[in-house]
């Protein structure tokens, strides 16, 4: 029986609509050397990838909802996810600037002034300046609101001490969004406070973290005595923080919107190398029930983005319900990558080409999906939420 | 903008809930036909040529939603998917269905060819009975005149399910394939909003238990074990909801594809729902009593009528087969 539901080409986006330039953007602009579906001896280089990104926003496919007066596009979400779309398709480098377009730009949007918005936001579209998101330490990673990095009022402008963890990219990056607090731990969530801390500042000091899959992305920072002017704070003390979280919900659903369309194309692409090769068919068909059972939970996954995505358009709030696409998203992606790495784990030794280029990708995806169910909230954090804000589970009797 | 927009799918909902509520009180399945047409359940995508609302498939989904979470004892799906495909071809019969004047059902496993069919809810009530036929058709036969009716060997008890031997049955109508195709879409999305309902009910049910219960000084929903357990249920539910969401919307990049996911997707999740609400009622659980059973018995019913595990099957050939991603298109052409 041939279903006829997942060969089915889709149909091109309409001509000239948002969609339909990226489709032909990226199919000219991603060059091999860019290319995550292909083994490279040397990677691309930070600056080959910041080059790409600055012309993708160039080109209209970053940025797409801020405002054009801060070099955005000015389009409705609706455009946004079209393009995401593509982009997932795609076997595009993950963004080197994510945290400065995902995070600190829309939370620069929602509580910083006007010559803030001026001076960071055009600078992170154009890449001229990568954000890195200075929230976790080591005390404080699920428990966020147990952080302990200090700022002072000083005559000379915030004195910061304090130690942050898992800061991705910083040491690639040139400015740190830090949070940090003016009171003491015990106050938990109050006396929180963002900063946009420019990361030369003396006193910062940037060790690089080797991670499970060899990347060294992950640093730790350390604040000694930095002095970070007043004009650099985000927000007013003790308020800063509620409009971040705010921002954060939104977020959670929103960011990386192309995932499930990666996702579905990191599939295609398993099942097209292993077709080329007859050894490699006959090691992929007994996985056939498990990659259909993925390929049903990228559907699933779709939804649970696009009905978000819909409810944001529509202007209502989502609270906590970005839980469930970033859950259901980490898991089924960590299941496929395991499918995968097993199928690529039986080919033989010495296998060449599509094969070769398809090994790498299942290993990195492999173990970089590690992290997958831990950062951005972890899976036992998003479980909690459920049970609290959508099931409202009472805890005593 | 189309000519539904005033109408709100949530209203029928309501109404068949409480629709749904009385018919646990009926006598017999004909009483209870009555009552669901006249609320006009029966009816909804019907064509308003043989007494039906003519609504499109969204507006049925929501009912049978209602008819899952309230075990309802009618073959609902199949009477709403009869009434509207037999319009064209047996207007009579199609009106007499959607008026509750006479109960059908549809012998959803094998086909005439092989002399036995199974799988149709009810069907020891129903005067009319699909059935289907190896060429991709089906005909409408009636129970007794050379179909024999035998109890069939599914789990669900409230609307248990029966086979037929066929000897010399006389087709009253006849369904091409083409209308059978469409009878199937439309029977993928009312199975999943049914399981959907269901299990969504599964979960309330836990959810409320878990909060009443109360061991070593707490109550479960106290031990985050539980907590997390029925978070991954909630999860599930939500997942089938918003799939249906965005099947009935019907996306421009594969409305076939979101409608078999979510139909796959509940012929899984459903049963797991009901296996974890069980779980957590932990001895009551296990009663008769407490109807969680009767939920996973009905999700169940619908995996078999929908051959769940042959349209996986089904989805692994395609997907292995054929690649829609141009960027992979050098790598498919190679194989």
């Amino acid at each position: 029986m041939n279903l006829q539901v997942s060969g089915q080409t889709p149909p091109a986006p309409d001509a000239g609509s948002p969609a339909a330039r990226a489709r032909t953007w990226l199919a000219e602009n991603l060059t091999d050397r860019l290319r995550t579906d292909r083994a490279h001896d040397t990677p691309a280089t930070l600056q080959e990838r910041i080059a790409f990104e600055k012309s993708l926003h160039a080109a209209g496919f970053a940025g797409i909802t801020w405002p054009t007066a801060y070099a955005g596009h000015g389009l409705g979400l609706r455009e946004h996810l079209e393009i995401n779309r593509e982009i997932g398709r795609a076997p595009a480098p993950n963004s080197v600037n994510s945290i400065g377009k995902e995070l600190a730009g829309p939370i620069i949007m929602a509580v910083g002034n006007d010559s803030q918005k001026e001076r960071f936001l055009p600078a992170i579209l154009k890449m001229q300046e990568i954000w890195c998101q200075g929230f976790s330490e080591p005390g404080a990673g699920s428990d966020l609101a147990a952080l302990r990095t200090r700022a002072e009022r000083t005559a000379e402008g915030w004195r910061i001490n304090g130690q942050k963890i898992w800061t991705s990219g910083a040491s690639k990056s040139h400015r740190c969004l830090l949070l940090a607090r003016t009171g003491t731990a015990d106050e938990r969530h109050k006396g929180l406070v963002l900063f946009a801390v420019p990361i030369t500042a003396p006193g910062i000091d940037v060790r690089e973290i080797t991670s499970i899959d060899g990347q060294r992305s992950f640093c730790e920072v350390f604040f000694n005595d930095v002095i970070v002017d007043e004009a650099d704070m985000l927000g007013a003390p003790d308020e800063g923080w509620a409009a971040a979280t705010r921002v954060l919900s939104i977020e959670r659903a929103s960011n990386r919107m192309y995932r499930s369309w990666r996702f579905q194309s990191e599939l295609e692409h398993l099942v097209a190398a292993c077709r080329t090769d007859a050894r490699a068919r006959a090691i992929m068909q007994p996985y056939a029930r498990q990659l259909a059972q993925i390929r049903v939970e990228v559907e699933m996954l779709k939804g649970l983005v696009e009905t978000l995505v819909e409810r944001l358009i529509a202007g209502e709030e989502i609270g906590p319900n970005g839980s469930f696409p970033k859950l259901y998203w980490s898991e089924a992606h960590q299941r496929f990558a395991r499918i995968g790495l097993e199928i690529v784990s039986q080919f033989p030794p010495g296998v060449e080409g599509p094969l070769h280029d398809l090994r790498a990708r299942m290993q990195d995806i492999y173990l970089s999906s590690r992290a997958e169910t831990i950062y951005a909230g972890t899976t036992e954090i998003q479980l909690d939420i459920i049970a609290k804000r959508i099931l409202n589970l009472k805890r005593a009797a | 903008m189309s000519m539904f927009d005033e109408l709100d799918p949530k209203e029928f909902e309501d109404t068949a809930r409480a629709v749904i509520e009385t018919c646990a009180a009926a006598t017999d399945t004909a009483a209870r036909a009555t009552l669901l047409a006249e609320a006009g359940l029966v009816g909804i995508i019907a064509p308003e040529a043989v007494g039906g609302l003519g609504l499109p498939i969204r507006f049925a989904v929501p009912i049978v939603s209602a008819a899952g979470a309230g075990l309802l004892a009618y073959p609902l799906i199949e009477s709403i998917l009869l009434a509207r495909h037999l319009a064209p071809v047996a207007p009579t019969i199609a009106s007499a269905i959607a008026a509750g004047e006479s109960v059908a059902s549809i012998a959803w496993n094998g086909c005439a060819e092989d002399g036995v069919v199974g799988g149709a809810p009810l069907g020891l009530d129903a005067a009319q009975v699909l059935v289907f036929l190896a060429g991709g058709g089906a005909a409408l036969v009636l129970p007794g005149a050379g179909a024999d009716i035998q109890p069939g060997a599914g789990l669900d008890v409230d609307a248990p399910d029966s086979s037929f031997t066929l000897t010399a049955a006389a087709p009253t109508a006849l369904l091409d394939a083409e209308a059978v195709a469409a009878l199937r879409a439309d029977a993928a999305l009312l199975r999943a909003g049914f399981v959907m309902g269901s299990a969504a009910q599964c979960l309330a049910l836990a959810a409320e238990y878990a909060q009443e219960r109360v061991q070593f000084g707490k109550p479960l929903s106290a031990y985050q074990v539980l907590r997390h357990r029925l978070s991954r249920d909630a999860l599930a539910v939500e997942s089938l909801r918003t799939g249906l969401t965005r099947a009935l919307a019907e996306p421009a990049e594969g409305a076939a594809m979101a409608r078999e996911a979510v139909w796959l997707a509940a012929a899984q999740i459903g049963p797991n729902v009901a296996e974890s609400a069980i779980q957590v009622f932990g001895g009551m659980g296990f009663t008769w009593e407490v109807p969680l059973h009767r939920h996973l018995r009905q999700m169940h019913a619908q995996a078999t009528y929908g051959a769940a595990t042959a349209g996986l099957d089904a989805l692994a050939a395609d997907l292995l087969t054929d690649t829609n991603n141009e960027w992979y298109g050098d790598l498919a052409n190679a194989g």
